[in-house]
């Protein structure tokens, strides 16, 4: 008798404990569920992204690329989608990024200037190695079209706007020869020289987004995105570099969707 | 398949995409002449071959009126008048090298010259050598109707590193402020933002009999000058006037300031046997080659403020002689080296020491 009290008890307890739990889930279900009856749709992704910060294309003074890493640079971004219909809708995301990479590439007769604070320049041809490092740290918005190709496939595109918060792009000129001004100057051969131009890198920056997504389980999906700057990372007047450096960034991970 | 092999795959496979994006070569953008080849034995010394001169350097008894230098090019680079084309070398004669590119093209004047060596030096002649924006003087001495380009300094490579300055404020150039007419002034300078990156941070006015060679003046600045020219005589007093102000903080190598430490002009003459393992001497070696017969240097030359009369003898190493027959031959050097700091060469001195030279001579036996 009094073990069967003990057991009702106990059970009791688990069934209000559980209730309980249930209870608070449908509540924070409920306004995803009522969202998502507004056609409103929220998830998070974390990711990493591969790629580079490059002109393009390669120029022909490129001879050779002898490395290359892609460093961890990693992602995270909230979202949401608005579905207009079961097929279409629109994603506007908040995205803290990093783009990174580590490059060892051949050049000949490379156009280069570099300016000291002091006034000392140096412009000239440069063929020999060039090593750089890019590590920018970005908040971005990607404001996407989205439509749903099948129950498991979905794939977006849009723009997407970036803001520089923290950025380096430094590196170094090595075991090579510089002509000065011109490709007929004076030749001039340097062991190393560094160079650091992360004080012009551009504080803005846009670009086109298209990914696709597919939906491994109903809350988890795996995405795969390329991001296409458009604007070049330096600014307009900055010289230094006489081409245009984008980057084009592989974003992949996984997208968990309330 | 672990992160990190996952990481490995992207990366390879992402070079892989960039390395098919590589474009063709283009073609080559530089039009250098190489090497000069002409008969050995009509030359004194190697050809000296800097970015838009050649001069060569050839015995007394040459026929200049008919000869064919060959000339070897950047790759695809065309010359003219073609290598191996007879001319007349009485006067400097000029060629042509255009790129393969066809983009660039450079002048260079190939200059035979038969003359002794000038024993004399006035420095009443320079001329401005411009390069982009930047000027910048070039010593040169007169004889005959011809320039005579015995003369080098390190202006080119300061030039490289230096902002937008006149000629005058390069470490060599050439003054009103002479013992008669015009004079050589040497200062020694900072070499700013960029001198300091490459380890460069000051450069002391240098000239001296030789050439410069610009291609190392940054990895080996030692060796880029390089000191001293055929002389058919055999030197016994050097002389001249000069004045001298001392910069007044002394730096180091690396830049750092020597407390107390004052600095010194150099001025000197090392005349030394010219051997086929050590042809000529450089910054690394010209006050210690076993090759050294004789040298004249002011030891203190200290800080007169007006110019003041040098005389000093070469003093012999001992068991050196001179043979006649190797003076005969061309097979003995003379360097005369000036400097605003004696250290300069390892870029140590004081900013803004500066030295003027005039009216130098070397007595011969």
């Amino acid at each position: 008798m009094k073990t069967k009290l003990y057991i009702t008890t106990i059970l009791m307890l688990v069934f209000t404990v559980l209730s309980a739990t249930i209870q608070a889930q449908e509540d924070r279900n409920k306004g995803v569920i009522i969202s998502a009856l507004n056609g409103l749709h929220y998830s998070i992704k974390a990711g990493f992204n591969v790629g580079g910060t490059s002109p393009l294309p390669l120029p022909a003074e490129i001879r050779e690329l002898k490395g290359y890493n892609p460093t961890v640079a990693i992602s995270i971004e909230g979202n949401v989608t608005k579905l207009f219909n079961p097929k279409w809708g629109m994603t506007v995301g908040l995205r803290l990024e990093n783009k990174g990479m580590k490059t060892d590439a051949n050049v000949k007769n490379y156009r280069m200037e570099m300016l000291a604070d002091d006034g000392g320049e140096m412009k000239g041809y440069w063929t020999g190695n060039v090593e750089t490092k890019v590590r920018n740290t970005y908040l971005s918005i990607p404001i996407l079209a989205n439509y749903q190709i099948s129950k498991r496939w979905e794939i977006k595109a849009g723009p997407y706007f970036s803001y520089l918060i923290d950025g380096e792009f430094s590196g170094s000129a090595y075991d090579g020869y510089i002509r000065d001004e011109v490709p007929t100057g004076e030749k001039i051969e340097v062991s190393h020289a560094y160079y650091n131009f992360s004080s012009e890198l551009q504080k803005f920056q846009y670009g086109a987004q298209v990914g696709t997504s597919w939906k491994a389980f109903s809350h988890l999906s795996v995405y795969a995105d390329l991001t296409w700057g458009i604007n070049s990372v330096f600014d307009k007047d900055f010289t230094a570099v006489t081409f245009g450096i984008y980057p084009i960034y592989a974003n992949l991970g996984f997208a968990y969707i309330f | 398949m672990n992160l990190k092999k996952l990481f490995t795959l992207t990366a390879l496979s992402s070079l892989f995409l960039f390395q098919s994006c590589i474009q063709d070569e283009a073609l080559n953008a530089e039009a250098d002449i190489l090497n000069c080849l002409v008969p050995d034995s009509i030359l004194k010394a190697d050809p000296q071959i800097s970015n838009d001169r050649i001069i060569i350097l050839a015995k007394k008894s040459t026929n200049v009126t008919k000869l064919a230098p060959e000339f070897d090019l950047t790759p695809g680079a065309t010359i003219s008048p073609a290598s191996g084309t007879v001319r007349n070398f009485t006067t400097p004669q000029v060629y042509t090298v255009v790129s393969e590119d066809k983009n660039w093209s450079k002048e260079y004047l190939v200059t035979f010259n038969r003359f002794e060596l000038p024993l004399e030096y006035n420095f009443e002649h320079a001329k401005l050598v411009t390069v982009g924006k930047k000027s910048y003087y070039e010593i040169y001495e007169y004889l005959d109707g011809s320039e005579l380009n015995i003369w080098a300094s390190g202006n080119p490579a300061f030039s490289t590193l230096a902002a937008d300055r006149p000629a005058n404020e390069y470490p060599t150039s050439i003054t009103d402020d002479g013992k008669e007419g015009k004079g050589l002034k040497l200062q020694t300078l900072s070499t700013g933002d960029l001198g300091a990156m490459v380890n460069m941070p000051i450069a002391a006015g240098n000239l001296f009999l030789g050439t410069f060679n610009s291609m190392i003046a940054m990895q080996k600045p030692l060796e880029a000058t390089q000191f001293g020219l055929p002389i058919e005589s055999q030197p016994t007093y050097l002389e001249g006037y000069y004045k001298f102000t001392a910069g007044k903080v002394f730096t180091n190598g690396a830049g750092d300031v020597v407390p107390n430490k004052k600095d010194i002009a150099d001025i000197y003459a090392v005349f030394y046997e010219s051997t086929p393992a050590e042809p000529t001497l450089d910054g690394a070696n010209i006050l210690t080659s076993s090759n050294i017969i004789s040298i004249a240097r002011i030891e203190n030359p200290g800080e007169p403020s007006d110019y003041t009369f040098f005389s000093i003898p070469f003093k012999v190493k001992p068991g050196k002689t001179v043979d006649a027959n190797k003076l005969k031959n061309n097979q003995y050097n003379l360097a005369v080296v000036f400097s605003s700091s004696r250290d300069g060469a390892y870029f140590s001195g004081a900013v803004g020491s500066t030295l003027y030279v005039d009216q130098v001579k070397v007595i011969t036996k």
